[in-house]
């Protein structure tokens, strides 16, 4: 349906830029290389192709313009009258018109073109050709830019016109200008249409929503309407006839009982019989706005008269005035419930009700017995209803109380609280203590069971559970615990001492070592036996008796040899002494070697190019508790 | 606000600490540090893993069931604040955690006294094994051998004497 997609017609470009488009287009999506030197057919093939792209991209552009247009043949005939007021039929479809010409046109250009260049025979020939036809297609469209011009006017106020549904329930304003047609729709709806003290604010038709008895209708605000024949009128009154004509509406007619709009009643009167023809077929109500200043009872004798003369024809006469909203309500009542009546009775007229109706059964449960039983409605639905129909002063919200005290407002939603006792209202409710939820221990009966626990807590207490039960030991055990200690360390010790040792070697059994004196005597004395003057005891005794200690000699200058064979040996000097003039310079090269040695022998390695790593994975790095952090760092 | 329960080591979660992790069955767990989240991903079983509360209570390490447990619990209807009540609810709470710390403690020194006896047994196994270490078997014998003679000396010449 044509009828809502007036926002989705594509932008039409201006000539130039539609020209731009293509051409650019073409550059970019086509093969861009040729050379001379190329088949003829290959050449010809690259540029048959650029010009039937160019045709292909104009095409499929100017064709989509003219499906997105709407045909005005095909719409709702309230939209293709809308849209010839204001745009001008003939111009339309004239613009419209140009445009398939100059797709035509372009077609046309192409399909010549390209047969020429199959007879092209050099990459010359064939460049000037699609030169030529590109040129061609260009030119016809620069011809049609005022068309698109206003093709695109077209479209922007096309797609800013409010979307009138001609078929659902409507009402209609009209009346003279400044009556109250726009202060009444924006009462009535969310609709906010300029309400201004001039005549003509509302300028095009305006559509507002709104909901009764459970149903969506929709109110048309026209712009006002001047007394003339229908061949002066311009376009803006041209709007609200055409809303009249077409749309199948509830009509309210406006008019001003104060004249503040600068036409007395007499003139709005016979404005309403000259489009009375307008109003045939259509639910007719006349509001009688602006009441606040004067009332019908208030008015003169003529006036009065011709207000009872259409309330004798039967057409109601309702007083309002959008200022004080009285009668607005009664307006909006009474329209929609005499436009319903007449659809339902149009529909029931029709010939498809027929089938609704067959098939529609009201189902009469039969009385079982005498006893009344009537709906029943709650007290609140009815306090509601009521609500509802009266408009009730709203009861007083918090912003209303901010307003009122401005600086001095403090939200505080507590007073809203429902507590047993309403001082404690503003308290300030402790949540945690010392890492518990207050929450969790909340019980009403938390005092009973709060004494049960003490209660049981002094039983126990009595019966001794809490006694410290460090047994006083009695000294035995005492003393054993100690002497446990001291031979814990002991064994330590000896432990540690074996480590040290750091014996090279198999292990020889105890007895082949020889045990020093002073060791023995020092060891046995520790373990509280009594060692002094022991020189008679055995074992000092066998010491002497064996063979006394072979003392290592001090080696000095030996005599020098008498045999030959050893005498080269001895005139050498031993390697630390060679080449070293005096000890100065001995003692020098001594303190070299020892320092170049000494960090290898700290580490404990057997020389430089020992690079043996003893524990690849040390366990202080790799192993240990992971306290409350991360795994970086232990 | 609320201090949560961390749900694999059990300890308390402050606001503003800690990760909330929501699985796909709704079911949400929140955590006190990474240390657990971590623990978590590696699909650890709280109830195996030694150092947290889960494990110490499932294998019996810490006082499980007990009254004063039964105060600290989660309801799930909120009471409407009377200030009374919360009144008497603070101090309660202040004496239930004194009972219930102590009856912990006590419950924790149960179960290590075993522990006291096994290693009286065992000092008493080790003197006598392995004394030697420290003290000579006849340690002091030769000075009381030499007391008792003296003593005996000495008796036999007041004997002498007397005898005179």
């Amino acid at each position: 349906m044509a009828l809502y997609n007036f926002k989705k017609i594509m932008v039409v470009p201006t000539a130039k830029d539609f020209i731009d488009i293509t051409l650019s287009k073409t550059q970019r999506k086509t093969p861009t290389v040729v050379h001379k030197h190329y088949q003829i057919h290959r050449i010809r093939q690259f540029y048959m192709r650029k010009v039937k792209f160019t045709q292909q991209s104009y095409h499929d552009r100017l064709s989509q313009i003219l499906t997105d247009f709407p045909k005005l043949d095909d719409i709702h005939p309230f939209y293709a009258d809308l849209m010839n007021v204001l745009y001008d039929k003939d111009h339309y479809k004239l613009a419209l018109g140009q445009i398939n010409i100059a797709k035509n046109l372009i077609d046309n250009v192409a399909k010549d073109y390209v047969r020429l260049m199959k007879y092209g025979d050099s990459l010359y020939r064939c460049k000037q050709l699609k030169r030529a036809a590109l040129g061609r297609m260009c030119t016809i469209l620069k011809r049609q830019k005022s068309s698109l011009e206003y093709l695109e006017q077209v479209r922007q106020h096309l797609s800013r016109l409010p979307s009138i549904d001609p078929s659902t329930r409507t009402l209609l304003l009209c009346g003279y200008p400044n009556v109250g047609k726009s202060s009444f729709i924006n009462k009535v709806t969310r609709a906010d249409v300029d309400v201004q003290p001039y005549a003509f604010t509302t300028k095009s038709l305006f559509v507002g929503h709104m909901d009764y008895r459970y149903l969506r209708w929709q109110v048309v605000d026209t712009p006002g309407i001047l007394d003339h024949p229908l061949e002066e009128r311009n376009t803006i009154e041209m709007q609200a006839i055409t809303a009249l004509a077409h749309l199948r509406s509830a009509v309210l007619y406006v008019m001003d009982l104060s004249e503040q709009c600068g036409h007395t009643l007499g003139q709005q009167a016979e404005l309403f019989n000259g489009i009375r023809p307008l109003f045939a077929n259509k639910p007719l109500l006349i509001v009688a706005n602006k009441c606040d200043v004067k009332k019908i009872s208030e008015l003169t004798e003529e006036n009065q008269k011709i207000f009872s003369d259409l309330v004798s024809e039967g057409i109601p006469v309702i007083e309002s005035s959008t200022l004080t909203e009285e009668g607005v309500m009664q307006v909006k009542t009474e329209a929609c419930d005499r436009l319903l009546a007449h659809r339902v009775d149009t529909k029931m007229k029709g010939k498809k009700v027929h089938d609704v109706l067959n098939r529609l059964h009201l189902a009469m449960p039969n009385k079982r017995d005498e006893r009344e039983r009537p709906p029943f409605i709650p007290e609140g639905a009815l306090q509601r209803k009521r609500a509802m129909e009266v408009d009730q002063p709203k009861r007083k919200t918090e912003r209303d109380i901010e307003l009122e005290m401005g600086d001095d407002y403090v939200l505080d939603l507590q007073k809203y609280w429902d507590l047993m006792n309403s001082e404690e209202k503003q308290d300030k409710i402790p949540e945690v203590w010392e890492g518990h939820n207050i929450a969790d221990y909340i019980d009403p009966s938390i005092m009973t069971k709060l004494e049960e626990l003490e209660r049981e807590e002094e039983l126990r207490e009595r019966a001794g559970e809490y006694d410290s039960d460090e047994d006083s030991e009695d000294e035995e055990m005492q003393e054993i615990r100690v002497l446990a200690k001291q031979i814990k360390d002991k064994k330590q010790m000896l432990i540690v001492e074996s480590k040290e040792k750091d014996k090279h070697g198999p292990r020889m059994p105890r007895t082949a070592t020889k045990v020093e004196r002073k060791r023995l005597e020092k060891e046995m004395g520790a373990l509280g036996l009594d060692m002094d003057d022991k020189d008679e005891s055995h074992y000092a005794l066998q010491a002497r008796r064996s063979r006394s200690l072979v003392r290592k000699r001090k080696r000095e200058a030996s005599a020098p040899p008498t045999s030959r064979t050893r005498s080269q040996s001895a005139s050498r000097p031993p390697r630390d002494k060679s080449g070293l003039r005096d000890t100065k310079m001995m003692k020098k090269a001594k303190t070299m070697m020892k320092s170049s040695q000494r960090d290898m022998n700290r580490q404990g390695k057997k020389g430089e190019a020992d690079r043996h790593v003893f524990d690849l994975k040390p366990k202080h790095l790799l192993a240990g508790k992971r306290k409350s952090g991360t795994n970086d760092y232990r | 606000m609320r201090i949560e329960k961390c749900y694999f080591c059990s300890g308390p979660v402050y606001p503003g600490h800690g990760v909330m992790f929501v699985r796909n069955d709704c079911k949400s767990f929140r955590f006190c540090r990474s240390k657990c989240v971590k623990n978590f991903k590696k699909k650890r079983n709280p109830r195996k893993t030694r150092w947290t509360k889960a494990f110490r209570k499932s294998a019996g390490k810490e006082l499980t069931v007990d009254n004063c447990l039964e105060f600290e619990k989660r309801r799930n209807t909120p009471v409407k604040y009377n200030r009374e009540l919360w009144d008497k609810t603070v101090q309660a709470m202040k004496k239930v955690e004194e009972i219930k710390l102590k009856r912990q403690a006590r419950f924790i020194m149960n179960r290590l006294k075993k522990g006291k006896q096994l290693e009286k047994e065992e000092a008493i196994n080790e003197v006598k094994k392995n004394i030697h270490l420290i003290r000579a078997p006849h340690a002091g014998k030769a000075k009381r051998m030499e007391e008792k003679m003296v003593q005996k000396l000495q008796e036999d010449v007041d004997m002498g004497d007397e005898d005179l």
